[in-house]
């Protein structure tokens, strides 16, 4: 496996305690694959984004393994570990605006990655890679010497990813890429950064709370709740028939268009997230699970088959894959 | 539908900047009438959220009226009629103050409209519709104490405090999280359901439209292009601009991708003709030329025009194909 995650556990060090932000999350990635992570604000999917480039602050406490082509991520020295990001993998933020400096014009912002990675490459050189990578994302070259004022929100999304590619990466993590973007100029991004994938065979995480959006991104789709994956599988079987009773309320709370089922029946899930700092005990979910047992509250259920290509974590999952292997 | 609370009629809003007219709404009428769920869907700078301005008389129209129950809105009768119209706003967070109780972000409206009667009584009531309950159990707790999804359950105990008539909302639930969203649109719902409150709801959500809306009003670079019941226009779009737009939402997938190049264009550079030719897929296939519509999608501006049923569309080619 090119990515491959081994139980990694984050914890933030506050003055009150531990908090647990990821508690145990496992999953391997091949360039050229592409994993939607879904779930809800607090669910700990931006730090497990931000913990596979070791990029948490320091008061963050990581145990477990992130093994890029078989090397240890948290095992690295400094200077490899820089010289791996931007050349082996790269992210892409949520707000383009906040991200880009504003008193630089964008060329120079693309630009300096590539000279910190790249010593032997002279400026001409560099300023070719600049107009080639801007047009890669649909820009054309001679923007480069605009400021980022002058692009729309779109483009400088697109900004964003001429970046995170400088360096010919090949793995890119994008944390809520197209949230401020509206649903056209969304669209446009998201076909890009498809072509990208498949043009550069790039292995792509994409993190976000609109699980219909990974749908149509990912092949697979991993769900978290409360620090943990809760069902992964492929992206269809995950939307279209989820096993696990969260991810169904999360795929029933963006209705399909057409489906009169959900027409005037807006659906949600009562209760909200559990404080990651006094967790209910057994499974996580169960005080807000429409499908709750006694037994729930007494184990705390791990990721399980369910199905071909599928797991989940429930103590339902193991009786679907029966019932389903009788239809 | 017991009667139209609202009519917008022919509304022009325009922004001056370095001497350049933006018009952000160039010419809207619609209606709202009890009991009904009307969803206005566009992309951002379409000027849905000017639109909903003038409706709450924060920005006055050039051109065109806003009535409310037949009265033109402004004036003397503001004041009431800011009491019977209430909006409720996108990021619930920025909406309360940090450093007051949830008590008296509710009951701030009251006094603000010096509404007689047991105060406590009535903040009880407005917090317990909103599904706030035990209602007294939220009195003495400030913000950062609840969740989004109750948060912008507080803010909608503050509109319905005032016993409204009409609630407009933009974005009400763009801020908050997937299985909370689906909570906060029942509310709003059951709210219209059972009380009789007209809602305008101001979105790009085309999913939520077809989760609340009776009615949807789509629009584009400041006009509306396509008006009609909800299940007409999310499952028959007839305006290529709808059918681009439905084409994208991950809701409704079982149509090709459409996406349209381009940036949403300026409201101060608005195109002659159709506005949205210079993106209209109809355009570019050269199926408006087969319809030989093309020259009057280049020159001739349009309004809606009635296709069938309530159905209204803003579309030269659309039109041709009808006759």
């Amino acid at each position: 496996m090119d990515l491959s995650v081994r139980d990694l556990h984050v914890t933030y060090r506050t003055r009150t305690g531990g908090v647990p932000a990821v508690r145990g999350v496992s999953f391997d990635l091949t360039w050229g694959q592409s994993l939607g992570i879904a779930g809800e604000s607090g669910c700990g999917k931006s730090t497990l984004g931000a913990a596979l480039l070791r990029l948490l602050p320091k008061d963050a406490t990581v145990t477990g393994e992130v093994l890029l082509n078989g090397e240890d991520v948290y095992a690295m020295t400094f200077g490899r570990l820089r010289a791996v990001r931007w050349t082996e993998f790269a992210i892409v933020f949520q707000g383009a605006l906040h991200a880009l400096n504003p008193v630089r014009e964008i060329g120079w912002q693309i630009g300096e990655a590539i000279e910190l990675h790249d010593r032997d490459l002279g400026r001409k050189e560099i300023r070719a890679r600049i107009s080639e990578l801007l047009e890669q994302v649909g820009l054309p070259g001679r923007r480069a010497t605009d400021y980022p004022h002058q692009l729309s929100g779109g483009q400088r999304q697109r900004v964003m990813i001429a970046m995170a590619l400088a360096c010919r990466p090949h793995l890119l993590i994008a944390d809520e890429p197209t949230t401020a973007l509206d649903v056209m100029v969304q669209a446009q991004v998201l076909e890009l950064l498809q072509e990208l994938r498949v043009q550069q065979q790039l292995g792509m995480i994409f993190i976000t709370h609109d699980l219909s959006l990974l749908t149509y991104v990912c092949e697979r789709i991993a769900v978290m709740y409360a620090g943990r994956i809760v069902e992964e599988g492929p992206s269809d079987e995950v939307f279209e028939s989820p096993v696990h009773p969260y991810s169904a309320a999360l795929s029933a709370a963006f209705p399909t268009i057409g489906d009169h089922s959900s027409r005037m029946a807006p659906t949600g899930l009562a209760g909200d997230p559990p404080d990651p700092t006094d967790l209910p005990s057994g499974c996580s979910f169960s005080p807000r699970c429409p499908r709750v047992e006694a037994r729930c509250h007494e184990i705390d259920i791990e990721l399980q088959d369910a199905g071909p290509r599928r797991r989940a974590a429930c103590i339902h999952a193991a009786a679907g894959v029966e019932a389903g292997a009788e239809t | 539908m017991t009667g139209v609370l609202l009519e917008v009629d022919d509304v022009h809003v325009q922004y001056r900047q370095h001497g350049i007219v933006a018009r952000a709404v160039d010419g809207v009428s619609l209606d709202v009438g009890a009991g009904e769920v009307v969803a206005l869907v566009g992309e951002s700078g379409c000027g849905k959220t000017t639109l909903a301005r003038s409706i709450m008389g924060l920005a006055k129209p050039v051109s065109g009226k806003v009535r409310f129950t037949g009265e033109v809105v402004g004036g003397r009768r503001l004041r009431a009629y800011r009491r019977k119209v209430q909006m409720i706003f996108q990021d619930p967070t920025g909406a309360l103050n940090p450093r007051h109780t949830i008590y008296e972000a509710v009951a701030e409206g009251l006094r603000v409209h010096r509404i007689r009667g047991d105060e406590p009584a009535l903040v009880a009531a407005a917090l317990a519709r909103c599904g706030l309950r035990p209602p007294e159990r939220f009195f003495t707790r400030y913000p950062h104490e609840v969740s989004g999804g109750q948060r912008q359950r507080v803010v909608i105990a503050g509109a319905m405090a005032l016993d409204p008539q009409l609630l407009v909302a933009d974005e009400p639930v763009a801020s908050l999280d997937a299985s909370v969203r689906g909570e906060i649109l029942k509310l709003l719902r059951d709210l219209v359901d059972q009380q009789g409150l007209g809602l305008l709801v101001i979105t790009h959500d085309l999913g939520l439209a077809w989760n609340i809306a009776d009615r949807i009003a789509v629009m584009y670079l400041g006009r509306i292009v396509e008006l009609g019941p909800c299940e007409q226009i999310l499952e028959h779009p007839r305006h290529p601009y709808t059918k681009a737009l439905l084409s994208v939402v991950p809701e409704a997938k079982q149509m090709e991708q459409q996406i349209l190049v381009g940036e949403t264009p300026d409201p101060k550079l608005i195109p002659a003709g159709c506005r949205f030719h210079p993106r209209c897929p109809l355009v570019q296939s050269g199926e408006a030329e087969r319809l030989g519509v093309l020259g009057r999608c280049q020159t001739e501006d349009l309004g809606l025009v009635d296709a069938a049923q309530g159905h209204a569309v803003a579309c030269h080619a659309v039109s041709a194909q009808q006759h």
